[in-house]
């Protein structure tokens, strides 16, 4: 068997994603969405909904009244944040562990999903793009395909690292040439077999605009550039080290400058604590 | 005692069984200064060259950027005994993506603005590990002054 053909039965045996977030992507942002359709989708989920409870009414939220349904954490906490804080949770479940080959520790995955996924919503909302929400979901999802390929890093790791260093490859496009694919591909086929919308592969496969022709879809550089920030600052940086390329172009197209650039970092730089907060109750 | 300095954060001791160590500097600046007459060291760990960009929050974190980060370094350590002279100067980070040229690329940017200030005030680098495309993490014992650089894909090594 091929490298790539024994990835496809590995992820194939991957748990699935539970059904609230795919239910909830549906309709996030669609503008006629209610509190009620979204609480509905949540509550079918028993688990999700038990959980979801327990944080709300953890003293990060400061709750006035403790929520004792979804309706009321909802009011409480807006759908907005009720909507994250599900995918927050779930995105913990398949990103939380360790990954070794690409040498990221337990939880630094997660942490980099999270902090990505903040800052892509920040820049959605001030390019006031109509998919913020769904937005969120796929940057912190972006990277699934590196909680499966990593043993896969791990025993190829010199021969990688020999094409980044050696051979001006980026990491992406090493892991290519010697798994014989990427992680971001990986990741569109997980994405893929959650039954994710073809919206939502599509960013995932492309959240490194390896392709030109991505570079004029906002979405998907909106996710590229929190990915880039986030690289800049250090974090869930591991093995593959900054070693990805930079589209200026992709900047220019959602008209985001270089002193943008610093402002996000530095706006982001102020949220740290509370992210440290909401990563500890999520 | 271990201090760890955050992203846009700096920890100086003179206490001997401290170390201090700053992780995963991206394009940000780790900067680790000692003196061994002394036995004073620091590290700062910014994340940007200029503070004009947000005056407010240099004045609230002044760790965050490097014309007011580096000053205060420097100060609090001279506060605990340690003197110009004597100072050794240890720079980490500033790496960049691939491709990310001119005004774009925030790590050279985080370094040429250490450079001038350490120029004007002929202040010069013992050592570095600055560019490319590698994460770092930099480690510091007290007692010593020896510094240990951990680079990603590589092994931990002392300097």
């Amino acid at each position: 068997m091929t490298s790539l053909q024994i990835l496809i039965k590995e992820i194939k045996n991957l748990k699935p994603i539970p059904a609230v977030v795919t239910s909830l992507l549906e309709i996030v942002d669609d503008p006629n969405a209610s509190m009620k359709d979204i609480t509905k989708i949540i509550q079918y989920d028993p688990a999700i909904t038990a959980d979801i409870l327990r944080t709300a009414n953890s003293a990060y939220f400061s709750l006035k009244h403790p929520a004792e349904t979804i309706q009321e954490a909802a009011m409480m906490l807006g759908t907005d944040r009720l909507v994250d804080l599900v995918m927050l949770k779930i995105s913990a479940q398949v990103t939380k562990g360790t990954q070794k080959g690409y040498d990221l520790h337990e939880g630094a995955l997660w942490k980099y999903s999270v902090s990505s996924a903040l800052i892509a919503k920040q820049v959605a909302g001030q390019l006031d793009l109509p998919n913020k929400n769904s937005i969120f979901t796929a940057s912190l999802l972006k990277d699934i395909g590196k909680t499966v390929l990593d043993k896969f890093v791990q025993d190829a790791f010199e021969k990688i690292y020999n094409l980044v260093i050696n051979e001006n490859f980026s990491f992406m496009e090493a892991e290519k040439q010697i798994i014989g694919v990427n992680h971001a591909e990986l990741g569109a086929m997980i994405a893929k077999m959650w039954k994710f919308s073809p919206r939502m592969v599509r960013i995932i496969r492309n959240h490194h605009l390896t392709s030109e022709t991505m570079v004029r879809d906002k979405d998907i550089a909106v996710v590229y550039l929190s990915d880039c920030i986030c690289m800049m600052m250090g974090m869930g940086v591991g093995a593959d080290g900054l070693a990805y390329r930079f589209h200026q172009q992709a900047m220019d197209y959602i008209g985001i400058s270089a002193e943008d650039t610093l402002k996000i970092i530095a706006d982001f730089t102020c949220r740290m604590e509370e992210v440290e907060g909401l990563l500890k109750v999520a | 005692m271990e201090h760890i300095v955050g992203v846009a954060d700096m920890k100086v001791s003179n206490r001997t069984d401290d170390t201090i160590v700053t992780y995963s500097l991206g394009s940000c600046i780790g900067l680790a200064i000692y003196d061994p007459q002394a036995l004073v060291g620091g590290i700062l760990h910014y994340l940007l060259p200029n503070s004009a960009i947000d005056a407010v929050k240099a004045k609230s974190n002044p760790f965050m950027f490097a014309d007011t980060g580096i000053p205060a370094l420097f100060k609090q350590i001279y506060e605990l005994g340690a003197e110009k002279s004597r100072i050794k100067v240890f720079v980490a980070g500033g790496a960049e993506i691939m491709d990310q040229e001119g005004i774009f690329n925030i790590g050279r940017q985080n370094y040429s603005a250490l450079m001038q200030i350490l120029t004007r005030n002929n202040v010069s680098i013992w050592k570095q590990a600055v560019g490319g495309y590698s994460n770092r993490t930099v480690k510091m014992e007290v007692a010593s002054g020896n510094i240990y650089l951990k680079t990603s894909g590589l092994k931990e090594v002392r300097l």
